[in-house]
């Protein structure tokens, strides 16, 4: 099909919630319930790592208004989960030691706040405090204490391929520099919230904030040793994720609570202990060395990289492995000895978060790329030309990437906005003298979907008897707009309008799993899984329209809610007739669409398979001014270039990147969760005077096995922008910043060790 | 515990509800007077999701008691759409995709429509600043901007059809 064909695909759509998003309806689960529920809420440490020498509630207890205080002893199955299948190392509610200051000890359900907070401040804990390990290196050391049974180290990703070493002796230019990045907040606006009831069956069911409902039921039915049948759960609107509403929340103790109560209960974090008990982005220290020939090719890329898991795995695992098969960045080359360490600290538990460990990667591959490229005198755009991946390639793990390699073509398209601003903006006067002016180019790619594991997604459609089509998806829509791109795809099949579908969508009660809405992977899994369900729908549709009407199938099409004769699209029959005799005749009337992407496992050893079914490309270009005698950062603008395939949905697009470069703005000059951040007092997320008009390009290389030719788009938006960033800083100050954030203070240290003070001093 | 009656105007009707003295006006808005488009994201000022209009200025409801609100003219978003229409910004921010989660939304439309009662015909700037108190995670604020400048072209009566994309 090309464009023009398309009637619903690479057009807008709107959200089948949006009108309600707009009028401020109570949709959220903060909104749910009518307010006779129980409250519940956690009693958390407060302190790093202690053994737990008793817990006292009898005090709390007699709170008025308490109705009941769980321990530990009260979870009736495995008090541990953890999304990786092999590492759930989590407890609900600890178990002899505490781990981290968030780790939740007791849980109080009370008639009232006020009488929940009461009685969590009364239960009585005596610790035996252990020393806390907060930093990765110190974790490793022979001496350092445990964290978990099985030790500190969790996890080593190995990507090993070609000869390292001849690499950089072949090489004419050789860079090596350390580098670190920051844990840092999602900071969704919705704080983590849910409710928790008996649904019209009688089923214990959990609405809640999440991008997972079939992973949540799976692992709170192994806590509460109930089968999948007897727990239901529900994603409320969700106010954002960003990888943080993976785990589980609120959810273990709504369950809980739900299992020995039999009554409604709810539960909403407040801002405060959203920071404290949520998951981080992975802060990592990263050592980069990368050799490039005399035409700047990249021979030989070595990295040793640390990241500090916190105190439970989470995802850390698939994390780390992403930071290592990413860490050559979008360019080939030949020779690659990559080695990253998943290590448990008593920090706060780290987690996914848009990028999943290839943010952290890409400030090293970007900063390396763009000194090379200074030291050959060729420009950003030049070098990573030289360099990318291209159909063909084969990235580190051995994977040829046959199709849809679009970086060429987003550099080609971010050429012209460079070279403008090299040429014009950069030879204005800035209003200062102290005001310097800095362009800097960052790179990606990103493998769409979960890494080297299988990782399927199933999607229904059904009919009914009038001719009502309704998509089934698990996919759970966190505001990024998955269900519309999913309805524009069984649109564009079924020729029905996506506005006259309904939807039923992540609710384990009627839709099948789609896995996590992460990893990039619903337009493209998902997608593809409701492509082959409109397909066989379709299909049906027009087999039953061939026999009324004597035609064969190949001379009819689908459109306008019609099977129309191709050769007179006068002669039709409605889908609601067609449905109606479909139902007298007993034909099926939902059909099931299946999509895993074909993957391989790494080899242990080596890394070497096919971690991802395709990838997707993008480079971005932050122009910003600096002053070089205050440290202050303005960001005059940003131009995106993505490859996303094939649009199904432009505005769905051009938001998540506009989005995901004010996160990565964020990433690179302002967010640090560091020690005392407790709320958004102390810590800062981009404004909208912080973010500047954003030039948002969407390159189309169709991907053969993606919807359509779709990819993904959500964390992509994100990845280039901190480093772009920082290569920015580096042309206005003349000195590089090796750690994010590129805050005040670091600033201010380069432009003094650039000399800026001295020059000019008045 | 003591309650107080607080008697004010809620988008255009008098409305009269209790509170207990400490009583935030956001706890106030959303469990007594069913204003569930207020949310509370922070609690101290910094996220803007509580924004509401109280005499016409955009303010915090979380930085505010109940007891604050007696005898003000207070707006939510609740209020915005008229007989089943929704308001230009209402409108505006669906076809400018302004909205992902929509948990910032009903905030940023307080904002926006307190700018745009004092300021008719603000710069894409002055539109940033409004709205500076109102954190969106999702859209990096773009289509936000470019909703509210549109809707007050709308609002102008000016509209020249170009806004909707």
């Amino acid at each position: 099909m090309n464009d023009n064909d398309a009637q619903f695909i690479g057009k807008n759509a709107l959200h089948p919630r949006v009108v309600e998003k707009a009028l401020g309806a109570p949709i959220f689960a903060a909104d749910l319930g009518d307010g006779n529920q129980l409250v519940l809420k956690a009693r958390r440490a407060g302190v790093h790592h202690a053994e737990i020498v008793s817990i006292d509630t009898r005090e709390a207890e007699a709170v008025p208004g308490v109705v009941r205080i769980f321990t530990s002893a009260d979870i009736p199955g495995r008090n541990a989960v953890g999304i990786i299948g092999n590492n759930k190392d989590w407890p609900i509610l600890a178990v002899g030691k505490v781990r981290s200051k968030a780790d939740a000890v007791a849980l109080v359900a009370a008639e009232t706040e006020a009488a929940a907070d009461a009685a969590v401040k009364a239960i009585r804990i005596e610790w035996k405090e252990l020393p806390a390990v907060l930093d990765p290196e110190a974790a490793l050391l022979p001496d350092a204490p445990k964290i978990h049974e099985s030790g500190n180290l969790l996890y080593t990703r190995l990507i090993k391929k070609g000869d390292v070493e001849a690499g950089f002796a072949a090489s004419c230019h050789i860079l090596e520099n350390e580098y670190e990045t920051p844990m840092i907040e999602h900071c969704y606006i919705e704080t983590e919230a849910g409710i928790g009831y008996f649904d019209e069956d009688g089923i214990m069911t959990i609405e809640v904030a999440t991008q997972n409902t079939h992973y949540d039921q799976a692992d709170i039915c192994a806590v509460l040793d109930v089968p999948e049948e007897q727990l239901r759960v529900v994603q409320a609107v969700t106010g954002g994720g960003f990888g943080g509403k993976l785990d589980i929340s609120v959810h273990g103790f709504i369950g809980l609570a739900l299992l020995h109560l039999r009554r409604p209960v709810r539960y909403f974090y407040t801002r405060e202990e959203s920071f404290l008990a949520s998951g981080k982005r992975h802060g990592m220290k990263l050592k980069l060395k990368t050799g490039v020939d005399r035409n700047g090719k990249l021979l030989a890329v070595q990295g040793r990289v640390l990241s500090d898991g916190g105190a439970y795995g989470s995802y850390g695992i698939a994390v780390v492995t992403r930071t290592g098969v990413h860490l050559t960045g979008p360019y080939e080359c030949p020779n690659v000895d990559v080695e990253v360490r998943e290590i448990y600290t008593n920090h706060p538990f780290c987690c996914a978060m848009r990028g999943f460990g290839t943010p952290q990667g890409a400030l090293a591959h970007e900063s390396q790329m763009d000194m090379h490229g200074q030291a050959l005198g060729l420009d950003p755009i030049e070098i990573r030309l030289r360099n990318a991946l291209v159909n063909g390639s084969e990235q580190a793990t051995g994977q040829i990437i046959h199709a849809s390699a679009g970086l060429t073509d987003c550099l080609k398209a971010l050429r012209p906005y460079y070279d403008e601003a090299m040429s014009v903006w950069m030879k204005e006067k800035p209003g200062r003298p102290s005001r310097k002016r800095g362009v800097g180019v960052g790179a990606m790619w990103y493998g769409c979907g979960n890494t080297a594991a299988a990782n399927p997604a199933a999607a229904h459609i059904e009919i009914d008897q009038n001719g009502q089509l309704t998509l089934y998806s698990g996919a759970a829509d966190i505001g990024q707009g998955s269900t519309i791109t999913l309805l524009q795809i069984a649109a564009e099949v079924l020729g029905v309008e996506p506005a006259k579908f309904k939807s039923v969508i992540a609710d384990t009660k009627y839709t099948e799993n789609a896995g996590a809405s992460s990893a990039s992977r619903q337009t493209y899994i998902s997608g593809n899984a409701t492509l082959q369900a409109a397909t066989l729908m379709a299909d049906a549709l027009l087999e039953r329209a061939g026999d009324q009407l004597q035609s064969p199938k190949e001379d009819l099409a689908l459109a306008g809610g019609k099977v129309t004769l191709k050769s007179n699209p006068a002669v039709g029959l409605p889908l609601a007739q067609l449905a109606g005799s479909m139902h007298t005749l007993g034909l099926p009337m939902k059909f099931r669409g299946y999509f895993d992407p074909d993957t391989t496992p790494l080899d242990p050893k080596t890394g070497q398979g096919c971690p991802y079914g395709t990838y997707a490309f993008a480079c971005q270009l932050v122009q910003l001014e600096v002053d070089v005698l205050t440290g202050e950062i303005d960001i005059h603008r940003v131009v995106a270039a993505h490859d996303v395939g094939r649009m199904i949905n432009p505005a769905n697009l051009v938001g998540q990147v506009c989005g995901g470069v004010a996160m990565g703005l964020g990433y690179g000059i302002l967010e640090e969760f560091a020690p005392g951040v407790e709320s958004l007092k102390d810590y800062h997320i981009c404004t909208s005077t912080d973010v500047p008009e954003i030039v948002p390009i969407l390159v189309e290389t169709p991907e053969p096995t993606g919807p359509f030719g779709a990819k993904g788009i959500g964390e992509p938006s994100l990845i280039p922008t901190a480093p772009a960033a920082v290569n920015a800083l580096e042309m206005a100050i003349g000195e590089r910043i090796y750690a994010l954030p590129a805050t005040l203070e670091r600033v201010m240290e380069a432009c003094q060790k650039a000399g800026w003070f001295e020059k000019l001093e008045v | 515990m003591v309650k107080m009656k607080i008697s004010f105007i809620l988008n255009g009707r008098p409305a009269e509800g209790e509170a207990v003295p400490a009583q935030t006006a956001v706890s106030f808005l959303r469990d007594s007077m069913d204003q569930r488009s207020v949310k509370e994201g922070c609690g101290i000022g910094e996220c803007g999701a509580c924004t509401i209009i109280v005499n016409g200025l955009a303010v915090t409801s979380c930085l505010m008691t109940a007891a604050q609100l007696d005898g003000a003219t207070v707006e939510t978003t609740e209020g915005l759409a008229k007989s089943g229409n929704l308001h230009p910004l209402q409108e505006s921010f669906i076809q400018h995709n302004a909205i992902q989660c929509g948990y910032c939304t009903p905030g940023a439309l307080m904002s926006a429509k307190a700018l745009l009662a004092e300021n008719p015909e603000p710069t894409r700037r002055e539109i940033r600043k409004a709205l500076a108190g109102n954190l969106c995670r999702c859209t990096g604020y773009q289509q936000i901007v470019d909703a509210v400048e549109d809707a007050a072209k709308a609002m102008r009566g000016k509209t020249d059809g170009e806004g909707c994309r």
